[in-house]
């Protein structure tokens, strides 16, 4: 009687659990300004998905600062992929959540970084107030706009970037706080993220340079509402900012979703997802996969250093500028 | 300082000035003077006002923007703080703490019953009258995420508190819910009705044959939009109208299941408040005493079965209940029969094969016009108000209900003190709900009883039940 019983529960209990299995979808946590991007690349890889498989792949996706999309993951949201404006991002997700090993980024092809872009200036048509380089943001008059590198993961390449031109240019550690704290004193809005900072400053009119990801400046240019206000102007010097993205292990395998989270992210590496990348102005890691020339032809020559060459990678990098204690909380101050 | 106030201070001044002795200026002079004074004075005031004109349009445009931006920023991240704080809300359903998203939720509910009860004059059976508290339950329930819920309630009314319901939920579907813990056995209609909802005070005659709350684990759900519901569940195994042990004293467990069908639930027609199904439970029993062997009331709560102590439940356990209820508009009807066959054996070695069964109809029909449900009359139209023109909810009740003791139960199983072989019971109730909160209540009920064989049956129990309910 008690195995009988036992049994017929077990049976239901399991019938019913393999009825529960459901559709399919797949929610990527991304960062700010990847929008267009993936609302095309999500279009094309479930069509090509539901022609390779029959199934039908729903793909939602969430947008922020990066920084704080990684802690809402950590915190439970339950991405099936991440794709973050860098590494130490999704480093934290592995670090505090355990959410995905340590070595994820040996998973995917270049780092798993299937796109790049780097950091450039935006400036009104006319570039009125001569804006050049980086020492020119620092000039008292200027009006800077830039995200906070606390929530936002293009604020950090853009503090670094301006970093690594002060480093250069000064050769001095006393020299380099004193530029990036008159740089930060020149930021009258800190955004929260990238796409925040575009609109202060593209449709509020606020300052008199966006410091940018290249990607979000030709965005602009390319949109005929604003393309006759603005102007791209290339720094001496930037940063070579390459956002990684990651399947995130326990959240795809509580999903079942790990296969088409996989698939999903390796398709970024495909003709069409480097074409789309390249499309929305990334700039994509395989190039030679693009057959649209022109597309590529859009992005300048830049002389650019990189997270690993110039700052000993992402993790000392944050540890050393975005902690709390760190650089940036030396250099900012909130009503300063 | 404003320009008539620095005029005048300057004519002032350039009157003290005047030497004393002077011989008093003609009207032409002072005229003049006074046109001097103004000249220099508008000089003055150009040149103070010069700072403020340095203030280019463009730097005062990008302050406003600024302020205003970061006004745009401060209300997006108010928003996007209300947005994620948890709701906190409080009304005639309790009180509840609400996450942002809505998947996690902890509800504070409450019952609690003060009766005031007098039994007939005549009856046999001893009985004094009495205020009691009946049920004082606390309950805490909510979700953790989409996956898991849970209950737990406490009760207060006994001597000592006790735990009644104390589940988790693993809500794979709607079709497929996992409950795990202390519940009640999917038995009976009527006991499946919340305490705070039946039509009259104490349950009727079949509840004293379904298991009352067991421990276990039950597999539920609803089918085809709610149109059918199932459980089915493995537990310890409850004595009739009781509730299991804390544990399993016989090492024997208990399958329950019912399947319970509202074809036209989701209709708008006449039988859209119809339901029925059937209910059945089977497992085997060894022992004696009130872990497994019933002891059977009246609606007054009095024993008028029960078994000898030597009297031991030793196998199989059978119940089977068919039972259906109909809901449209005022009126209300619930039925349900229910039939519990138990071996049993005596001291001497004598077995037997018992079948107790039990059966009642409970009509309600709402005066005011509210519409009667499985839950009672869940909102009256017009609560209550001291003085106002608001009396609430009022709601009429009937019942018939009789238990059958099995002829064989007697004399060798049946206790003689306790022995009748059958009761039949009616009753009449007023329910005035004042409002979603608040229920008075007001029973009468008649119970009559058969003899067992070569005994002289009890007298009727006569009881006036009342009782005033505060629910949240």
């Amino acid at each position: 009687m008690k195995i009988r019983h036992s049994l017929l529960l077990s049976a239901l209990v399991l019938a019913f659990g393999a009825a529960h299995a459901a559709d399919k979808t797949l929610l990527n946590v991304s960062y700010d300004p990847t929008r267009e991007l993936y609302a095309d690349v999500d279009r094309a890889f479930a069509a090509q998905w539901k022609r390779q498989t029959g199934e039908t792949l729903t793909i939602r996706a969430s947008h922020g600062g990066s920084g704080k999309q990684a802690r809402a993951v950590i915190d439970g949201l339950e991405a099936d992929v991440v794709t973050l404006a860098l590494s130490a991002d999704i480093d934290a997700i592995a670090d505090k959540g355990k959410l995905l090993p340590a070595n994820w980024q040996s998973r995917l092809p270049h780092n798993s970084a299937p796109y790049a872009s780097t950091i450039v200036f935006l400036v009104r048509k006319g570039n009125p107030k001569k804006i050049h380089d980086w020492d020119d943001l620092a000039k008292p008059g200027i009006g800077v706009i830039t995200p906070n590198p606390k929530t936002s993961g293009g604020a950090r390449w853009n503090y670094l970037a301006a970093w690594a031109w002060a480093s250069r240019e000064y050769r001095d550690g006393g020299k380099v706080l004193d530029f990036l704290t008159r740089l930060f004193k020149n930021v009258p809005v800190l955004d929260t993220g990238a796409r925040g900072a575009t609109t202060t400053f593209v449709e509020r009119g606020i300052g008199d340079v966006l410091i940018a990801w290249e990607n979000e400046a030709l965005l602009t240019l390319d949109e005929a509402d604003t393309r006759a206000g603005f102007e791209i102007v290339v720094p001496s010097i930037s940063i070579k900012a390459e956002p990684p993205v990651a399947w995130v292990d326990r959240n795809v395998a509580r999903h079942g979703t790990r296969k088409q989270a996989e698939a999903y992210l390796r398709f970024l590496y495909s003709p069409q997802g480097q074409a789309l990348a390249a499309k929305h102005f990334y700039r994509p890691a395989e190039p030679d996969k693009v057959a649209d020339k022109a597309a590529l032809a859009r992005f300048p020559a830049v002389d650019q250093v990189t997270i690993d060459g110039a700052f000993g990678g992402w993790k000392k990098a944050q540890a050393e500028h975005f902690a709390d204690g760190g650089f940036f909380d030396r250099i900012y101050r909130p009503g300063s | 300082m404003t320009r008539p106030t620095r005029l005048g201070l300057a004519i002032a001044l350039a009157l003290s000035t005047l030497p004393a002795h002077a011989a008093d200026p003609t009207t032409q002079q002072l005229l003049a003077r006074i046109a001097a004074l103004e000249q220099r004075l508008a000089a003055v005031e150009a040149a103070n006002a010069a700072p403020v004109a340095t203030v280019a349009p463009d730097e005062l445009d990008q302050r406003l923007r600024v302020v205003e931006r970061r006004q745009e920023l401060d209300a997006e991240a108010d928003a996007a703080k209300a947005a994620s704080a948890p709701a906190l809300s409080l009304n005639d359903n309790g009180l509840s703490v609400k996450s942002a998203a809505g998947d996690f939720e902890v509800k504070l509910r409450g019952l609690v019953q003060a009766d005031a009860r007098h039994f007939g004059g005549d009856t046999s059976a001893a009985q004094t009258d009495t205020f009691l508290f009946r049920r004082i339950r606390p309950t805490l329930e909510g979700s953790f995420g989409k996956l898991v819920g849970f209950r737990l309630t406490p009760e207060f009314a006994g001597d000592s508190a006790t735990i009644v319901d104390a589940y988790v939920d693993l809500k794979f579907d709607p079709r497929a819910t996992v409950r795990i813990g202390k519940l009640k056995g999917p038995i009976g209609l009527e006991r499946l009705q919340s305490g705070g909802a039946t039509a009259f005070i104490e349950r009727g005659f079949p509840t004293e044959l379904a298991p009352n709350r067991d421990l276990g684990v039950q597999l539920q759900g609803e089918l085809a939009g709610g149109g059918l519901s199932y459980a089915a569940g493995v537990f310890n195994g409850a004595p009739d109208g009781r509730d299991a042990a804390t544990t399993n004293p016989d090492g024997d467990f208990e399958l329950a299941a019912r399947v319970f069908a509202e074809p036209w639930k989701n209709s708008a027609n006449a039988l859209s408040g119809l339901g029925f199904g059937i209910a059945a439970s089977h497992g085997d029993k060894h022992g004696s005493g009130n872990n497994f062997l019933p002891r059977y009331r009246t609606p007054g709560q009095v024993q008028f079965f029960n078994y000898r102590s030597t009297v031991l439940a030793d196998g199989e356990h059978l119940r089977v209940s068919p039972q259906a209820y109909y809901y449209g508009g005022r009126l209300g009807l619930l039925g349900e029969y229910i039939s519990s066959r138990q071996e049993v054996r005596a001291a001497n070695g004598t077995r037997a094969d018992l079948e107790n069964t039990a059966w009642q109809v409970t009509a309600g029909y709402v005066l005011t016009g509210e519409d009667a449900s499985y839950r009672g009359v869940l909102k009256p139209s017009n609560a209550f108000t001291l003085g106002g023109e608001g009396w609430g909810a009022f709601e009429v009740v009937g019942r018939y209900g009789r238990l059958d003791i099995d002829h064989d139960a007697f004399p060798l199983f049946a206790d003689p003190n306790v022995a009748s072989s059958a009761a039949r019971s009616w009753g009449i109730g007023l329910n005035w709900y004042l409002n979603a909160n608040v229920k008075l209540v007001a029973n009468y009920a008649r119970t009559a009883f058969d003899a067992a064989p070569g005994a002289t049956a009890r007298d009727d129990e006569d009881i006036v039940f009342t009782r005033a309910q505060f629910s949240f």
